[in-house]
C-alpha cells in the first residue's frame, strides 16, 4: 500500500524507524532504544508489550474458564437451577396412576415442545388425583406422591439409600390406587350439580374406594401447557371454589350425623346404656328441652307422639332431645375424648392434607372446652361449634362397621419402580370402643335406614337386597339452607364399605345426602358383584 | 453403547483435534515469522535526505529512508510524494541494483538532475550525489546504524 | 462536507481498480490452512448431523429416522466453504503479497459461529428464513467487503486526511441512532433505514480507529515529548490530547445514556492501548485506567442500569432467576460442557422449546461453545482470537509508517479487546456486557464491521518486494514500477 509516507518502502523486521522532525538532527533510526535511557521506546516495541499483555489476558480468560468448566462443574451441574435437571426433571414421564382394578386413571402425553403432560380419565377424579402442571405445581394426591411419582425419591427406603450408586437414579413410579373408577365417577354423577363430597371407603382395611368432591374441573385442562394458564385462572376465580377438595379440606356442621360419635363417647364411656330413656322426653318435644336457659328443640312428634324413646329409638328418629341430655351426662371431656380417639382435633393420617374437625372451638372453662352446658347440649346433637370433614365422618361410620377399630385411611396399594413393588397394607390406629357398643350403635343405625320410623328421615338410602345401616343428619346453619348429610355402611352383617355424603345446602333444598347414600351403594353391588 | 453413538464420541475428538491443527500449523508459521524477523539485520539500503523543498511539503531536512524500488513524485502513490508544482507525477524512480544505486526519470515534463545534469535514461548514484526533482533537491546517504 | 472523505475514499478504490491487473501468485500457506478450515468444519458438521440423527431417532422410535441432510443443513456450509475459497481464489489472482493467515482464521472463526447457528433454533432470528441461513448472507456480504478491501484498498489518503470528518461522522451516526434508534431490551443500539436495521456502534468502533490513528501519528513527537506541568508532577500533554479527549467524551457520554456499556468499554480500552502504542508512555495508562475507575465508581451510583451489571456481576446467585439468570444460566452451561464438551447439537438442554440461556445466538454464543466443545473446544477458540489480534499486531509493527502502524494496530485491538470484553463477561470475570463476539455471534451490522476490519487489515499487510537483479532493460523499470505502484 502506498501513500504519502515519510519513510518509504517497508521493514521486515519488527524494529520501527521514527521519522524525525529537527532538520540534521542526528537521531537514531531503530527505535528500539530501552526507556530508561531517557529515550522513549518505538512503535514496535510498544505493540510488542500490547501484544504481551493481551497474550496474559487471554490467558486469564483460559484460567477462568478452566475454574468453571473444571473445577465447579459438579457443583453447578447437580444444583436444582441446572438447565439439565430442569429439563430432565420437565421431561421425566411420570409414573402413571391406576385404580385397583387397573383401570388407568393418570398418564403422559407430549405437548407440542416434545415435553410430557399429565391427561386424566376423567374429571370425576379431581378432587382426589388433583393436577400436575409445570406451571402451578400439583396438587392432590399428585402432589402428595409427587417424589415417588417423578421419580426423585423412591418409596422403597432402601432403594432410596443406593440412589446414589444407581446408574439411573431417575425412577418415576407407578402407582395403583384403593380408587374404584366406577365408583369414582358414580359418585360425582349423584352429587350432579350440587357442591357437596362422597367418600366411600373399605372400614376393614381403610382403602378408600372413592373420594369424590363437587363441582369437579377438568384437571387435563389445567394440565396440558396450552390451556393450563386460562383454565386455572377461570378456576380460581369461580365462586362455587371447584379447586377445593371438600372431602378432606371442607369443614361442615355435621347436625344429626354427629350422634354417631356422640354415642361412641356416651356408651363408651358408660354414661348411658342402650336401654337408658329420659322421662321428661316427650314432655320436652312440645316447648323444647330447658337447660341453662337454651331450648332445645325437636321435630319428630309427629312420628313418636308420647313416646319415651330408648338408645336405638333415639337413633332411629334422630332425637335432639335425647342428645343432648346424654351429652350433658356424658359431660365434654368424655365427648372430646373419644373424638379425639376418631381422629378429631389433629390432622388425620392420610395421603392427602386434611382438615381438622372439632367438637368446639375450645377455650371453654368446662372439661374437653366447652363454654358451657348449654355449647355442649347443642354439640352432642352435631350443632354448636362442632365442624367436621367428611372424610372425618366416614372414619367415624367406617369405625362402628369395623367393630368399634379405627383402621387408617389411605389410597396407595402399590408404587411399582424398575426396582420392584413396594406394598402398603392396612394398618390400625387404634380401639376407639369395645365390639359391643360398636354392634349396638350399629344396629341402632341399621334401624335408621330400615326401621319404620327412620325410613322417612333416611329416604332413600335404603337399598332392596342389601341392608344398609347409617344415620341422615340436617345440619341447620345460621342463615340459608342446612347442609344434608348421610353417614354409614353396608351390608350389615359384614360390612365392606362405610360412606358419608355432605351436600352443601342441600343443593338448593331439593337434594338430600340419602338417596344419592342408596344410589352409591347401588353402585358399589354393582362394582363388587361385576 | 452402540455403533451411532461410539461415531459421534469419534467425529467430536476428530473435530476438536482438527481444530488444534490449525492452531498449531498458524502458530508455527508466526513463530518462524518472528524468528526471522528477529535474526534479520535492519535492512535499510539508504537514505535520501531533503536539502531543499521551498514547497515544504516533504520539509527540508527530513530524511526517507529507501526501499529496493522508490518512485518519486506528485502523484500520491509515490513511495515519496513531493509536492512541488514543477514535479511530475510519476517523476522519477530510484532503485538499487545488485550492490549500486541507480536513478531513472520516468518521462517527467521538467526532468531529473543529477549534481546539475540532466539524467537520461538509467543513471548511477553515488553517496553524497544530489537529486533535483522539480524544485527539491534530495541528498542521498548512507544507510545508518 | 462529510462527503468529502468517503467519495474521495470511493474514488481512490475506484482508480485503483480501473489499474487492477490479473498477477495470479501462489498462496500456498493459505491454501493449506483454508483447506484444514474446511475439513474441520465438515466433520463439525457431520458430527452435528450424527448426534441430531440419534436424537430424532430415540424420540421417533420405530419411525424411520429423518433425512442426515436436512438435519445437518450441508448445504449452507457449502456455500460457506465455497465463498471462503472464493476469496482466496481471488486473492491469488489479484497477485499482492499480502498476509496469509488472516483469511483462514477468520474462516474458522466464522465457520464456527454458522456451524453454532445451524446448531440452534432456526426460529430464533433471521428474517431470511431462519438463523443460520441469514447469518450466511451476512457472512457472504462480509467475505465480499474482505476482498474487496483487500483487493482494492492501496491509498490510504481517504483515511489519513480527513481524520475530524471520520470523527464527524461516527459521532453523527451515535447521535442519530439516539434520536431514531429503536429500543432492544433497555439499549437504544439499533437504527432502522426501511427494512434494514443494525447498530451503528459497530461501525463507530472502527470509523474512530481511523480517527485515532490519524490523530495519535500526526501528533505522535508532541504526545512523546510534551507534558503539562502541575506543580511537581508532570501530567500528559492535555491541551494535545484535549481534541481526542472531547470527542472520545462525547462518543462514550452517547453510549452510555444509550445503555451500551460493551461498547464504552471497549472504545474506552482500545482508545487506551492506542495511547500506549504510539507515545509508549506508560503514565498516560496509569491516568486512564485512574480516570476509567473514577468514572465507573460514578456511573455505579448513579446510574440504576450500571449498579445492577456490577452487582449480578459479584453475585449472580443472589438472583438467580430474576436479574443474574443470564449469567448463572451462562455459568451452568460451561459447567455442563465440562473438559470436551457434550458435543456439538447435544448440549443445551432446552426447557419448553427454548434454549437455556437467552439472546444466545447473540450476547452468549461463548457459552454455547464451551458447553459443547468443552474446555478444550474453548480455548482452541481463545487461541483463533489471539492468533487473529497477534498477526495484526505483527502487521502493525511492519508497517510503512506510523499511520498505517497505529491503523493497523486498532483495528486488530477492536476484534481481539471486543472478543475479550464478551468472553470474559460469559465467564464472570468482568461485568457482562451485551456485545458480539466476532465473526461467531449473530448479526449482521458486528459481521460488516469485522469484515472491515479483516479486509483493511489484509490491504495493509502487503509487503516488500524482493531487491531486483542489475538492469537487463530499461523499460523494465517501469513495468516493475507499475506492478510495484498498483
Amino acid at each position: 500500500m502506498t501513500g504519502h509516507e515519510r519513510a518509504g518502502g517497508t521493514r521486515p523486521s519488527g524494529r520501527w524507524p521514527i521519522g524525525q522532525r529537527e532538520p540534521g538532527h542526528a537521531h537514531p533510526v531503530s527505535g528500539s532504544a530501552p526507556s530508561w535511557a531517557g529515550r522513549r521506546i518505538g512503535i514496535g516495541a510498544a505493540l510488542g508489550r500490547v501484544a504481551l499483555a493481551l497474550a496474559f489476558a487471554f490467558g486469564s480468560l483460559a484460567l477462568g474458564a478452566g475454574y468453571w468448566q473444571v473445577i465447579e462443574s459438579d457443583n453447578l451441574s447437580n444444583s436444582g437451577d441446572d438447565a439439565a435437571v430442569i429439563a430432565a426433571s420437565r421431561n421425566v414421564l411420570r409414573g402413571e396412576i391406576f385404580d385397583r382394578d387397573g383401570v388407568r386413571l393418570a398418564w403422559n402425553k407430549l405437548d407440542k415442545n416434545d415435553e410430557p403432560y399429565r391427561v386424566y380419565a376423567s374429571d370425576a377424579l379431581s378432587g382426589v388425583l388433583g393436577y400436575s402442571t409445570r406451571q402451578f405445581g400439583t396438587s392432590g394426591l399428585e402432589n402428595a406422591w409427587n417424589a415417588q411419582l417423578s421419580g426423585v425419591v423412591s418409596a422403597d427406603p432402601l432403594r432410596e439409600l443406593t440412589r446414589k450408586f444407581q446408574a439411573d437414579p431417575s425412577d418415576p413410579e407407578a402407582l395403583r390406587t384403593t380408587l374404584v373408577l366406577q365408583l369414582q365417577e358414580a359418585a360425582v354423577q349423584a352429587l350432579g350439580r350440587t357442591r357437596g363430597a362422597v367418600v366411600m371407603l373399605d372400614p376393614r382395611t381403610g382403602e378408600v374406594l372413592a373420594l369424590a368432591s363437587t363441582p369437579d374441573y377438568d384437571a387435563s385442562a389445567v394440565s396440558n401447557p396450552d390451556t393450563s394458564a386460562k383454565t386455572f385462572d377461570q378456576l380460581r376465580r369461580d365462586n362455587r371454589a371447584p379447586l377445593l377438595p371438600r372431602a378432606t379440606q371442607g369443614l361442615y356442621v355435621p347436625g344429626s350425623s354427629f350422634k354417631i360419635v356422640t354415642s361412641m363417647a356416651a356408651l363408651g364411656s358408660g354414661a348411658i346404656s342402650p336401654a337408658t330413656t329420659y322421662a321428661d322426653q316427650p314432655r320436652s318435644e312440645k316447648n323444647g328441652w330447658l337447660i341453662d336457659g337454651y331450648r332445645v328443640r325437636d321435630a319428630h312428634h309427629l312420628f313418636t307422639g308420647n313416646t319415651v324413646l330408648d338408645y336405638r329409638q333415639a337413633i332411629e328418629v334422630s332425637c335432639n332431645i335425647y342428645f343432648a341430655q346424654t351429652g350433658v351426662r356424658t359431660g365434654g371431656e368424655a365427648l372430646a375424648g373419644y373424638a379425639g380417639r376418631l381422629g378429631f382435633g389433629a390432622a388425620l393420617p392420610f395421603d392427602l392434607p386434611t382438615e381438622v374437625s372439632q367438637v368446639t372451638n375450645g377455650g371453654g372453662p368446662l372439661p374437653g372446652g366447652f363454654a358451657d352446658r348449654v355449647e355442649l347440649a347443642n354439640a352432642a346433637y352435631g350443632q354448636a361449634e362442632v365442624l367436621v370433614t367428611p372424610l372425618q365422618m366416614a372414619l367415624a361410620a367406617a369405625t362402628i362397621a369395623n367393630d368399634g377399630t379405627l383402621m387408617r385411611p389411605h389410597l396407595v396399594l402399590e408404587a411399582t419402580g424398575k426396582a420392584g413393588t413396594t406394598t402398603i397394607g392396612p394398618s390400625a390406629i387404634g380401639q376407639v370402643v369395645a365390639p359391643g357398643i360398636a354392634h349396638e350403635i350399629a344396629a341402632a343405625m341399621r334401624l335408621a335406614v330400615n326401621g319404620d320410623w327412620g325410613r322417612f328421615f333416611t329416604a332413600g338410602a335404603a337399598v332392596r337386597g342389601l341392608v344398609v345401616a347409617g344415620k341422615s343428619g340436617t345440619a341447620e346453619l345460621g342463615s340459608g339452607q342446612p347442609h344434608s348429610w348421610f353417614v354409614g355402611f353396608a351390608p350389615y352383617d359384614n360390612p365392606q364399605v362405610a360412606i358419608a355424603v355432605l351436600v352443601e345446602h342441600s343443593g338448593g333444598g331439593n337434594v338430600k345426602a340419602s338417596p344419592i347414600a342408596g344410589q352409591l351403594f347401588r353402585a358399589w353391588r354393582t362394582w363388587t358383584n361385576g | 453403547m452402540d455403533a451411532a453413538v461410539i461415531a459421534i464420541w469419534v467425529l467430536r475428538l476428530i473435530f476438536l483435534a482438527l481444530l488444534y491443527a490449525f492452531l498449531w500449523m498458524v502458530v508455527r508459521a508466526l513463530v518462524r515469522d518472528l524468528r526471522a524477523a528477529a535474526r534479520e539485520p535492519t535492512l535499510e539500503l539508504g537514505r535520501l535526505v531533503v536539502t531543499a523543498s521551498p514547497s515544504g511539503e516533504p520539509a527540508a531536512g527530513v530524511s526517507f529512508a529507501l526501499d529496493a524500488i522508490t518512485s518519486l513524485g506528485r502523484d500520491v502513490n509515490n513511495s515519496i510524494v513531493l509536492d512541488d508544482d514543477f514535479a511530475s507525477a510519476a517523476h522519477a524512480a530510484l532503485t538499487y541494483r545488485g550492490r549500486a544505486w541507480y536513478v531513472e526519470d520516468l518521462g517527467s515534463t521538467n526532468g531529473t538532475f543529477v549534481n546539475g545534469s540532466q539524467v537520461d535514461g538509467l543513471s548511477p548514484l553515488a553517496f553524497g550525489d544530489e537529486i533535483q526533482i522539480g524544485q527539491v533537491r534530495l541528498r542521498l546517504e548512507r544507510a545508518r546504524g | 462536507m462529510t462527503a468529502a472523505p468517503v467519495t474521495a475514499g470511493l474514488r481512490a478504490v475506484g482508480r485503483e481498480a480501473r489499474r487492477l491487473r490479473i498477477t495470479p501468485r501462489f498462496r500456498g500457506r493459505e491454501l493449506t490452512l483454508l483447506v484444514i478450515v474446511a475439513i474441520a468444519l465438515i466433520v463439525g458438521d457431520l458430527s452435528l448431523g450424527a448426534t441430531r440423527l440419534l436424537k430424532e431417532a430415540q424420540l421417533a422410535g420405530d419411525q424411520p429416522p429423518p433425512d442426515l441432510a436436512v438435519l445437518a443443513a450441508p448445504a449452507i456450509l457449502v456455500i460457506y466453504l465455497i465463498g471462503l475459497f472464493a476469496v482466496h481464489g481471488a486473492l491469488v489472482l489479484a497477485g499482492r503479497r499480502t498476509d496469509q493467515i488472516l483469511l483462514p482464521t477468520v474462516g474458522l472463526l466464522g465457520g464456527i459461529g454458522l456451524l453454532l447457528m445451524i446448531r440452534l433454533p432456526q426460529d430464533l432470528a433471521g428474517r431470511l428464513g431462519g438463523l443460520a441461513q441469514t447469518q450466511l448472507l451476512w457472512l457472504v456480504i462480509g467475505l465480499t467487503i474482505v476482498v474487496l478491501l483487500a483487493i482494492a484498498v492501496r491509498n490510504d489518503v481517504w483515511l489519513r486526511r480527513y481524520k475530524y470528518t471520520w470523527a464527524a461522522v461516527g459521532v453523527g451516526l451515535l447521535l442519530l441512532t439516539f434520536v431514531f434508534g429503536r429500543d432492544i431490551n433497555g439499549a437504544r443500539l439499533s437504527l432502522t433505514i426501511g427494512p434494514f436495521s443494525g447498530q451503528p456502534s459497530e461501525l463507530l468502533k472502527v470509523i474512530l480507529v481511523v480517527f485515532l490513528a490519524g490523530y495519535l501519528s500526526e501528533n505522535r513527537p508532541l504526545l512523546q515529548e510534551e507534558s503539562t506541568r502541575l506543580g511537581p508532577f508532570r501530567l500528559p500533554p492535555l491541551p494535545y490530547l484535549a481534541p481526542m479527549v472531547a470527542m472520545w467524551a462525547i462518543a462514550l457520554g452517547i453510549v452510555i445514556v444509550q445503555r451500551d456499556l460493551g461498547a464504552a468499554l471497549l472504545f474506552f480500552a482500545v482508545f487506551l492501548l492506542l495511547l500506549y502504542v504510539s507515545t509508549a508512555r506508560f503514565s498516560f495508562v496509569v491516568l486512564g485506567l485512574a480516570a476509567f475507575v473514577v468514572g465507573a465508581g460514578l456511573l455505579y451510583f448513579v446510574f440504576d442500569h450500571v449498579r445492577t451489571r456490577i452487582d449480578i456481576w459479584v453475585d449472580p446467585f443472589a438472583d438467580p432467576t430474576g436479574a443474574g439468570f443470564q449469567v448463572v444460566q451462562a455459568l451452568h452451561a460451561f459447567a455442563r460442557g465440562g473438559l470436551i464438551g457434550t458435543g456439538l447439537g447435544a448440549g443445551l438442554p432446552s426447557i419448553a422449546g427454548r434454549p437455556p440461556i437467552p439472546a444466545l445466538h447473540t450476547d452468549f454464543p461463548f457459552a454455547a461453545l464451551g458447553e459443547e466443545l468443552g474446555l478444550v473446544g474453548i480455548l482452541a477458540v481463545l487461541g483463533l482470537y489471539l492468533v487473529l489480534v497477534e498477526r495484526g499486531l505483527r502487521i502493525a509493527s511492519a508497517a510503512q509508517d506510523e499511520f498505517r502502524a497505529i491503523l493497523a494496530a486498532g483495528l486488530s485491538l477492536v476484534i481481539g479487546v471486543q472478543a475479550f470484553i464478551i468472553a470474559a463477561g460469559n465467564l464472570k470475570l468482568i461485568p457482562l456486557t451485551g456485545i458480539t463476539l466476532p465473526f461467531v455471534s449473530y448479526g449482521g451490522s458486528s459481521l460488516l464491521a469485522n469484515s472491515v476490519i479483516v479486509g483493511m487489515l489484509i490491504a495493509l499487510s502487503e509487503r516488500t518486494r524482493e531487491p531486483l537483479p542489475p538492469p537487463r532493460r530499461p523499460g523494465r523499470i517501469r513495468r516493475l514500477l507499475d506492478r510495484g505502484a498498483a
